[in-house]
């Protein structure tokens, strides 16, 4: 931190201005949380009432298929968490100490590369004929496979930063005592980087958690789409009141910031992994 | 290719020790190889084959004719292709440098914070962690004419109602807001993270010597943070490309197309005109162009390095 040098005094524009800024971030969230506890008719009315009610989420959840929705959602998000943890451990810690050779180095990393530039959309055509010929279309293990795929890259290299940052001498040293390799990554160099699996497996699980276009276009909707595209189905259904939206927002939205609240040096290094490497 | 130098690739490794150490080390960075070629690399050789093809679906699934660049000149005819290309770069540009003043402004006055400081850090963050599908929802709750509450705090003040989202120009501006609103965090975290190295000390001595805060900020500060905006206008241009849940939900690319950006394009000739070819051929492209605009920015950092 810089704020050793400096004495730190308030500077009361700077604080009202941050304030005003915070109102600006949370208003939006705000409004939509409490249109999700009012009835359809104060909503619509002119006037300024706020009859507390809760009759939106039992409205929404009443036909099943949103829970099912939810399930999916919470089935792809530990699917693609623990394959990016598994697949982007092990590969990292290759990429950041066990020197492999170019030929597959190099590929690794240009794949590494070039995934997250690819817009998702341009892959639909092809994911949905592979998809459909391994028959896993529409299916939470086939989310699974698409989501790991647009997260691995980030999670390998995350995971190959953290890494790097270990010693070299500790992995000497466990190989030395005639501890295999295998058991020198299990045992001494996994337990070491646990903050680099916690921003990565929590950045991924967000990123699969709020996925929507492969969930659209790879399920037939209704009970195998997960809860974004629930979202976005009551979105497009003119019978559904404007509280059931809302209601249906907080439902993806309010554990994502209860993450950001109680797991936000997590977040913040995943968000920020990138800006490292420049 | 992968056999024969893999198992030369063994031999060279078995005569020196530490062969365990090559052989687990490419053991354990094929998974990731592996699962990306087979379900990145296989899809978008599909698209490659689809997009030089007549693309038939029929009862047994796909077939496919080779046509050659057919598609790619249908394409580059077609004025949907054209206007979707446009809207794209239009709204890069608008959310890139948006996003990049409103992130730098952020990060300078989070900074300087001493009260909001805990609070900011944490809260600023928030909209960046909420999915594309809510952030739409929760900006329809305000921008929509009949119930939004914009339309409602404009009828307490006794003016007119909007309807942003029924005209060309005021749905583009609405998404990019909303694109900014939802991604400015991200800006703010880079820049934040970049100012934060900055040593005070170099920050002190300019001050001694007689500098304002103006002069700071433009002479000392701004161009050690131009990496980390370099960077993360790369990336913001990135989320430009990729952008699609936004216009699908809140405007349907339109009104009129007004606002189809790129995604929505392949997507709708996919599954509405289920017209693959030129969906393929068009996804062909814009990874080409994209690249090609990356690699330009790559050459033009490198250049500009090499001359300072």
């Amino acid at each position: 931190m810089s704020s050793t040098l400096k004495s730190r005094r308030p500077n009361i524009i700077v604080e009202i201005l941050l304030v005003a800024v915070l109102i600006a971030v949370t208003a939006p969230i705000a409004w939509a949380t409490l249109l999700a506890f009012l009835p359809n008719r104060a909503i619509v009315s002119s006037k300024w009432e706020f009859p507390f009610w809760v009759g939106n989420y039992t409205d929404i959840f009443s036909g099943g298929t949103l829970f099912l929705q939810l399930l999916n959602s919470v089935g792809i998000v530990v699917g693609t968490v623990f394959l990016c943890l598994a697949i982007g451990s092990v590969s990292g810690y290759s990429l950041a100490k066990l020197a492999p050779p170019n030929w597959v180095r190099l590929p690794a990393l240009a794949l590494a590369g070039v995934i997250p530039l690819i817009p998702p959309a341009t892959l639909v055509p092809g994911l949905y004929v592979l998809l459909d010929t391994m028959g896993l279309l529409g299916t939470v293990p086939g989310l699974v496979l698409v989501n790991s795929l647009f997260n691995l890259p980030f999670a390998v290299l995350l995971m190959s930063s953290y890494f790097s940052s270990l010693p070299n001498e500790l992995r000497e040293a466990a190989l030395v005592d005639g501890a295999h390799e295998m058991r020198t990554f299990w045992l001494i160099m996994l337990p070491l980087v646990r903050p680099g699996l916690a921003a990565t497996g929590v950045f991924v699980g967000i990123m699969a958690w709020n996925e929507f276009l492969m969930g659209l276009t790879l399920t037939s909707g209704g009970e195998t789409a997960p809860i974004t595209v629930g979202i976005a189905g009551f979105l497009q259904q003119y019978a559904v009141t404007w509280g059931q939206l809302a209601a249906a927002g907080t439902i993806a939205a309010i554990p994502m910031i209860l993450l950001a609240v109680f797991a936000n040096r997590h977040i913040v290094a995943g968000l920020t992994a990138g800006s490292v490497k420049g | 290719m992968s056999a024969s130098s893999g198992a030369l690739g063994t031999t060279r490794a078995r005569r020196r020790p530490g062969s365990n150490t090559a052989r687990t080390a490419v053991i354990a960075l094929a998974p990731f190889v592996v699962f990306c070629l087979a379900l990145g690399a296989l899809p978008f050789a599909r698209v490659v084959q689809m997009g030089l093809s007549k693309v038939d679906l029929g009862a047994t699934g796909f077939s496919f004719d080779w046509i050659g660049i057919g598609n790619f000149q249908a394409v580059l005819a077609n004025k949907d292709a054209w206007e979707a290309l446009g809207n794209t770069a239009v709204f890069i540009i608008a959310t890139m440098l948006g996003s990049i003043i409103t992130g730098l402004v952020l990060a300078l006055l989070v900074n300087r914070a001493v009260l909001m400081l805990p609070v900011a850090r944490n809260v600023l963050i928030w909209p960046a962690v909420i999915a594309p599908v809510v952030v739409s929802l929760i900006w329809l709750l305000i921008l929509s004419p009949t119930a939004g509450g914009l339309n409602k705090v404009l009828e307490n003040l006794g003016l007119p109602g909007q309807t942003w989202l029924n005209s060309g120009h005021g749905a583009m501006l609405s998404l990019i807001a909303l694109d900014i609103w939802h991604w400015t965090p991200v800006v703010f975290l880079f820049i934040y993270t970049a100012l934060q190295s900055i040593s005070e000390e170099l920050l002190e001595a300019a001050r001694m010597d007689g500098a304002s805060e103006g002069q700071i900020l433009r002479r000392v500060t701004l161009p050690l943070l131009a990496p980390a905006i370099g960077a993360v206008a790369v990336v913001r241009v990135v989320m430009g490309v990729k952008v699609f849940d936004e216009m699908y939900l809140l405007t349907s690319g339109g009104p009129n197309g007004a606002t189809t950006l790129v995604s929505q394009r392949i997507q709708l000739w996919f599954f509405q005109d289920l017209n693959y070819g030129e969906a393929a051929a068009f996804s062909i492209l814009v990874v080409a162009i994209t690249i090609a605009i990356l690699l330009l920015a790559l050459f033009t950092r490198s250049r500009m390095a090499g001359r300072s």
